[in-house]
C-alpha cells in the first residue's frame, strides 16, 4: 500500500511549470527522501501532497484519500517554518495540536512529554521569541509531530541545526520511522539522505529522474571513482595518473591526502586500478562505492546546460 | 461521517478565532490602548467639564469705580449683589438648558450660580480723576480687585465718535486677578453704564430690558406624514456622526489588527505551518471570526459609553432601539467589509508599508462618508445621500448617518435595499478576498498591483 500517490501531476505558475506530470509511489512504512536542486519542485509537490496547493492536473491520494482529508493524519515541517514569535511555548504547541485534531484531554502531559524528549522541558511558560534558533527548531518539530501522524513529511530538518541536534533530530526520525510511519524527508544535503533514508527520489526541473531504493542505486550506477593514496603523498602524481587510459578526469583532495580518478563511461575500472599501482608507488588503491553525490551529479549534471555544469564542477 | 468533519473543521475555525481575540483583546497593549486610554480621555473630559463649571473661590474686596458723573457706581453695587450675580449665571443656565436639556453640564452650572453667590465685592466710588495715579498704585499692591474707568463718552445716550467706533471705558485689575473675577467686574460694570445711559434717558432699565429681551424659540420639526417632533439642532447634528465614527472606530481599529497580524503570520513564516492543518479558508472565517470578537468588544464598549453620556446629558430618547438593530446590521456589514479587505491585503504583502499602497484605494471610497457627514445628515434622503448608500463599501457608514439623521425615517424600502445590496456585495468581497488570500499567503517578495491581484481572483 501506498502511502502517497501522484498521477500526472503538473503545477504551473504563470510563466513557470514548476511540477512536470510526475509520478509518484510512497510505499507505506518508507522513508522516501526527496532531492534535487534549488528550484526542481520538491517544495512544490509537497505542497500538493499537503493540499496546501492543488494541481492544475492530475490527481494526488494521501493515505488512501484526497489530501484534504488526510491534513489531519499527516506531519509537516515546512523549509520556511516560524513561529508566533509572542505566544507561549506550550500554548504554541497546544494550539497546532488542537488544530489538527488532537483532544485536549492529556494535552499537557503530551506537550511535557515531547519537550522532554527534545531537552526541552522547562521551555513551556517561556515565549517563543526568547528561545535560541535551534530550540525554536526543536519546538517547529514537535509541532509537526505531536498528532503522532500516520506521514510525517520534513523539508529540510537540519538547516540550521548544530551537530549535537542535528544528531539528536536524526535520531528521533529514526525512532519515529521504527514505529511504522511513512516520512518523506526533503533536503539537498546528500549525504543527510543517503544516511537516512531507504528510498530516494530525485527531482529536476519539475521532473522525476530517479525513483528508486539505496540498494537498487547501488546496483545500478556503477562504482567509477577510483581513489589512489601514494605512499610519498605527493600531489604531483596526480599528472601521471591522469594519463591512465579509461581515465577521464583526476584531482588531489588534500583532506585524504589521495588522488581521485574518475573512470570513463566504457572503462573498466579493475584496468585503471591495476595501471594506477604500476604507475605510481602506492600505499591503497580502492574503487569507492557509489554516493548520492555521484549519482545526483551524474544526473542532474547531464540535465544541465554546459555552462551551468562547468560551473558546478 | 461527514457531520464529523464538519464539526471538526468548525473546532479549527474556532480554534484560531479564539486564539485571534485572546492574543488581540486580551493584551496589555490592547487593554490600555483600546479600553483605558478611552476611558481615561472620557473621565478626563468629564472631569474639565466639571472643573469649567465647578467652585470659584469666594471673593471678597473692592472694585473703585472712577466716574465723574457718579451715578455708575451705584448700579454696579446692584450689579455685583450676590442675588444678582447668581441670577445672571441662573439665566445663562436657562440658555444652555434649551441645547443640552439637563444633565451634567446644567448641574455644573447650577454649581457655579451657588458659587457665584459667595462674591462679595464692594463698590468704591470716586469721581476725582485726580486720584487714578493713587487707585492704580491699589490695584498693584492688590488691595483693590479692580479700578473701572468711566469717560463720559461712555455716558453719552450715543457714546460712538464720529467714525461711529463705540467709545470704551477701562477696567484695570490686579495681574494675578482670575479671569472669571475679571469677566464678572467687566459685564457688571457695563451693564451699570448701560442703566446708567438709559436712567440719564429718562426711560426706564426694567421695562426697556423687557422689551428688548430677544425670546426663546421652540423649534418644531413637522413631517410630511403630519406628525410633529422637537427638534435639537446640536443633538442632531452631533448624532449621527456619532454613530458613523463609532462603526469607524470599532471595525477599523480590529481592521487594523487583523492586517498587521496577517502580516507578521507572513513574515515570519508560521503561515505555512498553520496551512499544514487548516485550508486558507478556515483560516480566514477564524482570523475574520476572532476580529469580529474584538470589534464587537469596542463597539459595545464605546457604545455604552455614548449611551452613559447621553443618558447623563437626559437624551437617551434620541437613540431609538430601532437604531440600535440598525447598528448592529451595519455594524456586521461594515466588519465584513473591512475586515475582508485587510485580510487579504494582509495576505498580499510582506510589510505594513506595502500594504498601505493597496489600501488606500478602498480608504478613499470609505472616507467619503466622513468628508460628507454634514451634507448627509443635513439632507438624508437628499440625492447626494441616496446615491451614496448603495456604493460599497460605504454603504453601512452612509446609511448609519441617514437612519440616524432624520427626523423623517428612511423609506424601508431603502433601509432593506441597503442591507440587500450591501451584504450582496459582502458576499463578492469575501468571494474575491478569500481567492486573494488563498494564493497570497504562500506568495513572497514584490507586492502585488492591483491588476495581479484580478489575476490570482481569476486563477485562484
Amino acid at each position: 500500500m501506498n502511502a502517497v500517490t501522484m498521477r500526472a501531476v503538473r503545477k504551473r505558475f504563470g510563466q513557470v511549470e514548476a511540477v512536470r506530470g510526475i509520478d509518484l509511489d510512497v510505499p507505506a512504512g518508507s522513508l522516501t527522501g526527496f532531492i534535487g536542486p534549488n528550484g526542481a519542485g520538491k517544495s512544490t509537490s509537497i505542497r500538493m501532497i499537503m493540499s496546501i496547493i492543488h494541481p492544475d492536473e492530475g490527481s494526488v491520494q494521501v493515505l488512501g484519500s484526497d489530501a484534504i482529508t488526510a491534513k489531519d493524519r499527516i506531519g509537516y515541517l515546512p523549509e520556511e517554518r516560524g513561529l508566533y514569535r509572542r505566544m507561549k511555548v506550550g500554548d504554541f504547541l497546544s494550539y497546532m495540536a488542537t488544530l489538527k485534531g488532537v483532544p485536549s484531554q492529556g494535552m499537557h502531559r503530551r506537550i511535557a512529554g515531547w519537550l522532554e524528549r527534545v531537552q526541552l522541558q522547562d521551555v513551556a511558560k517561556k515565549r517563543c521569541q526568547e528561545l535560541s534558533k535551534g530550540q525554536q527548531q526543536k519546538i517547529q518539530f514537535i509541532a509537526s509531530v505531536i498528532h503522532e501522524p500516520e506521514l510525517l513529511i520534513l523539508d529540510e530538518p537540519f538547516s540550521g541545526l548544530d551537530p549535537v541536534n542535528a544528531r539528536l533530530l536524526n535520531r528521533m526520525i529514526r525512532d519515529i520511522h521504527a514505529t511504522g510511519r511513512t516520512i518523506i524527508f526533503s533536503t539537498h544535503v546528500m549525504h543527510q539522505a543517503e544516511q537516512l533514508c531507504d528510498r530516494i527520489v530525485l527531482i529536476n526541473k519539475g521532473q522525476k529522474i530517479l525513483d528508486a531504493t539505496m540498494p537498487e542505486i547501488h546496483a545500478r550506477f556503477d562504482p567509477r571513482t577510483v581513489e589512489v593514496q601514494p605512499v610519498d603523498a605527493d600531489p604531483r602524481c596526480v599528472d601521471a595518473l591522469r594519463a591512465i587510459p579509461g581515465v577521464d578526469s583526476a584531482q588531489w583532495v588534500p583532506e585524504r591526502r589521495a588522488a581521485e580518478l574518475h573512470v570513463a563511461r566504457g572503462a573498466d575500472p579493475q584496468d585503471v586500478m591495476r595501471a594506477a599501482m604500476a604507475a605510481a608507488p602506492v600505499r591503497s588503491v580502492e574503487l569507492r562505492r557509489t554516493t548520492l553525490d555521484d549519482v545526483f551529479v551524474e544526473l542532474v549534471g547531464e540535465a544541465l546546460p554546459p555552462s551551468e555544469e562547468s560551473g558546478n564542477g | 461521517m461527514a457531520d464529523a468533519r464538519s464539526e471538526h473543521a468548525a473546532r479549527k475555525v474556532a480554534s484560531i478565532a479564539f486564539r485571534e481575540f485572546k492574543h488581540t483583546a486580551l493584551t496589555k497593549g490592547f487593554i490600555f490602548g483600546a479600553l483605558i486610554v478611552p476611558v481615561m480621555m472620557f473621565a478626563a473630559i468629564a472631569a474639565i467639564g466639571a472643573l469649567i463649571g465647578s467652585t470659584m473661590a469666594p471673593v471678597s474686596g473692592t472694585l473703585a469705580v472712577l466716574d465723574g458723573s457718579g451715578r455708575v457706581a451705584a448700579f454696579a453695587t446692584a450689579e455685583l449683589a450676590p442675588e444678582a450675580t447668581a441670577r445672571e449665571i441662573a439665566e445663562a443656565l436657562e440658555r444652555n438648558a434649551t441645547i443640552m436639556p439637563g444633565g451634567a453640564g446644567t448641574q455644573a452650572m447650577a454649581q457655579a450660580a451657588t458659587d457665584a453667590a459667595r462674591v462679595d465685592v464692594r463698590v468704591e466710588p470716586v469721581t476725582d480723576p485726580a486720584q487714578e495715579a493713587a487707585l492704580r498704585t491699589r490695584v498693584q499692591d492688590g488691595s483693590l480687585l479692580g479700578l473701572a474707568i468711566v469717560t463720559p463718552d461712555v455716558l453719552k445716550a450715543d457714546p460712538r465718535d464720529a467714525e461711529g467706533h463705540d467709545a470704551t471705558f477701562t477696567l484695570i485689575v490686579p495681574s494675578k486677578s482670575p479671569p472669571r473675577l475679571t469677566r464678572l467686574l467687566e459685564k457688571s460694570v457695563a451693564r451699570a453704564i448701560v442703566k446708567a445711559r438709559v436712567e440719564a434717558a429718562g426711560s426706564d432699565y426694567t421695562s426697556l430690558n423687557a422689551l428688548l429681551s430677544v425670546p426663546e424659540t421652540a423649534v418644531r420639526r413637522l413631517a410630511t406624514d403630519g406628525k410633529e417632533a422637537s427638534e435639537s439642532v446640536a443633538a442632531k447634528t452631533l448624532l449621527p456622526v456619532g454613530f458613523m465614527m463609532l462603526l469607524w472606530i470599532s471595525t477599523f481599529t480590529s481592521g487594523q489588527y487583523l492586517l498587521t497580524s496577517t502580516i507578521e503570520e507572513k513574515s515570519s513564516k508560521v503561515m505555512e505551518v498553520i496551512l499544514s492543518a487548516v485550508s486558507p479558508l478556515q483560516l480566514l472565517v477564524g482570523k475574520i471570526l476572532g476580529y469580529a470578537l474584538v470589534s464587537a468588544v469596542m463597539l459595545v464598549m464605546y457604545g455604552g459609553m455614548g449611551l452613559a453620556a447621553l443618558s447623563a446629558a437626559a437624551m437617551s430618547d434620541l437613540v431609538s432601539p430601532w437604531m440600535l438593530v440598525l447598528m448592529g446590521v451595519y455594524f456586521l456589514m461594515a466588519f465584513a467589509f473591512v475586515s475582508t479587505m485587510m485580510a487579504s491585503v494582509g495576505s498580499a504583502v510582506n510589510d505594513l508599508r506595502e500594504a498601505q499602497s493597496l489600501v488606500t484605494p478602498a480608504m478613499l471610497i470609505l472616507m467619503i462618508p466622513l468628508i460628507l457627514w454634514l451634507p448627509i445628515s443635513e439632507q438624508p434622503n437628499g440625492m447626494l445621500a441616496t446615491i451614496m448608500s448603495f456604493v460599497p463599501p460605504a454603504i453601512p457608514f452612509v446609511m448609519m448617518l441617514r437612519v440616524t439623521a432624520s427626523s423623517e425615517p428612511i423609506a424601508p424600502w431603502q433601509v432593506l435595499a441597503s442591507i440587500v445590496w450591501g451584504f450582496g456585495w459582502v458576499a463578492v468581497f469575501v468571494w474575491a478576498g478569500a481567492k486573494i488570500f488563498r494564493v497570497g499567503v504562500l506568495m513572497q517578495g514584490k507586492p502585488p498591483t492591483p491588476k495581479e491581484l484580478l489575476k490570482w481572483i481569476r486563477m485562484a
